[in-house]
């Protein structure tokens, strides 16, 4: 990561200057920019498209293509959902409606006061446990939609855990 | 010049003219709906596919992009090239099921209804053809708008799905339209045009004469730049309607024969 000192237009620059300015290289220069912000910033990916002289279309088409690009800020935490065939058939496409319409968050995207990104995928390979969230990397098994609630309700609303995580 | 043989009729076309140059002329109908004199073939839409005839085997090829380079033999009312096209047809009844134009078309290909289910209400109505993406990067040379997403979310839209900031509201990508998707709106009360479903707005010129709505304020200013001399009887005349602006040429021109200078001559 460069310092946090570092101004947009010089990182935009020098992003490019690693690849030359090849325009034939913007997936790479997307993927070091997401790397530096952690997403790809609306503001960074027009800048980018005006150096580069291609059209802001191109670069957003080329961002919406592939699902690793991410247009909006990561959540403090990371909410990962299974709904593969067992945890789906013990409600987890209940726990899936009951966090997308409690915290207001689409399935791929990000909670308004970033709280979490939560993400459903198709089978973590534990069906034994079924239903599985996991947050931050640990797993909660067999939750109900209360529990899981519950689980997401009580998150801390800032960055301690990984400071602490840091530390230790 | 090679020959064409499309469905036994025989015609000649020139060295690199497509399959579709070749059935116009010999007046034999391939429907066609990302087709465009504008752009570059796109051939993205598959409507036009037909049977080439290469000896030992067939071959479906998009008649819209096609180039004749020998003598060939096509089918187009073949039973494969019929299917093949029906079958494009229903996925994209599918996409459009109440779209007027599209079932126009569909009815002259003898397709009636769809059996696949409707997409949702909204990614109705767009075939992702990208005939206005094309028209906006190739001929305007702005790519205001783009494809955006993949597979099932594969949509058009601007960046970001805000208003596009590049787009000069010309109103191109409507024009092109094969299925009349894009639509102008025009907002009275602001004097504003609007391209849905881009929401993207701008002013509307008006008539400096007789006030008549003549083109988006950015298209205006985008056709002078390509004026390359700076005659100010020129811009002024890009201040007015086409109607005036006729009968101030013409007046113009009736006061040169008479031999009196106008005003507008002096300047």
């Amino acid at each position: 990561m460069t310092e946090k000192t570092t101004t947009r237009d010089e990182l935009i620059e020098d992003i490019i200057d690693r690849y030359d300015g090849e325009t034939g290289m913007l997936i790479p220069m997307m993927q070091d920019l997401q790397t530096e912000c952690g997403y790809l910033p609306a503001d960074e990916l027009r800048r980018l498209a005006e150096r580069l002289d291609l059209p802001v279309s191109r670069l957003y088409a080329v961002a919406t293509f592939y699902s690793s690009f991410r247009l909006a800020p990561k959540g403090l935490h990371e909410v990962t959902l299974c709904i593969g065939t067992v945890c789906y058939l013990k409600g987890a496409g209940r726990i899936s409606e009951a966090i997308c319409s409690e915290f207001q968050v689409e399935p791929g995207g990000t909670t308004p006061d970033g709280l979490f990104s939560y993400l459903p995928v198709n089978c973590v390979g534990a069906c034994a446990l079924a239903p599985v969230m996991i947050v931050d990397g640990e797993y909660h098994d067999g939750v109900s939609v209360d529990a899981a609630m519950e689980i997401l309700r009580t998150l801390p609303a800032e960055e301690i855990d990984s400071e602490q995580e840091a530390q230790t | 010049m090679p020959t064409v043989t499309i469905d036994d009729i025989q015609v000649e076309v020139e060295q690199g003219a497509t399959i579709l140059d070749a059935a116009n002329k010999a007046g034999v109908w391939i429907p066609t709906l990302c087709h465009h004199p504008a752009v570059t073939p796109q051939a993205t839409c598959r409507i036009c596919m037909v049977e080439l005839d290469r000896g030992e085997w067939k071959q479906l090829v998009t008649a819209c992009n096609y180039p004749v380079r020998r003598d060939i033999t096509v089918s187009v009312s073949g039973d494969n090239a019929v299917k093949a096209r029906r079958g494009v047809m229903e996925f994209m009844l599918a996409r459009a099921p109440d779209n007027e134009q599209l079932k126009a078309i569909a009815g002259r290909m003898g397709v009636d209804s769809t059996p696949w289910p409707t997409v949702t209400v909204a990614q109705r109505d767009c075939i992702l053809c990208g005939l206005c993406t094309a028209v906006c990067d190739e001929v305007l040379g702005l790519a205001a708008i783009g494809f955006s997403g993949r597979g099932v979310d594969r949509a058009v839209a601007a960046p970001f799905r805000q208003a596009p900031d590049d787009c000069i509201a010309c109103g191109a990508c409507q024009a092109v339209c094969p299925v009349g998707t894009i639509q102008l709106r025009l907002h009275e009360d602001t004097d504003e045009i609007e391209i849905s479903p881009f929401k993207a707005r701008a002013k509307l010129r008006k008539c400096e004469q007789c006030g008549a709505r003549v083109v988006s304020e950015p298209t205006a200013a985008e056709a002078l730049k390509n004026v390359n001399v700076d005659w100010e009887k020129i811009r002024n005349l890009a201040k007015l309607c086409p109607k005036c602006r006729r009968i101030r040429a013409a007046e113009s021109l009736a006061a040169t024969a008479s031999g009196t200078p106008t005003k507008e001559m002096t300047r």
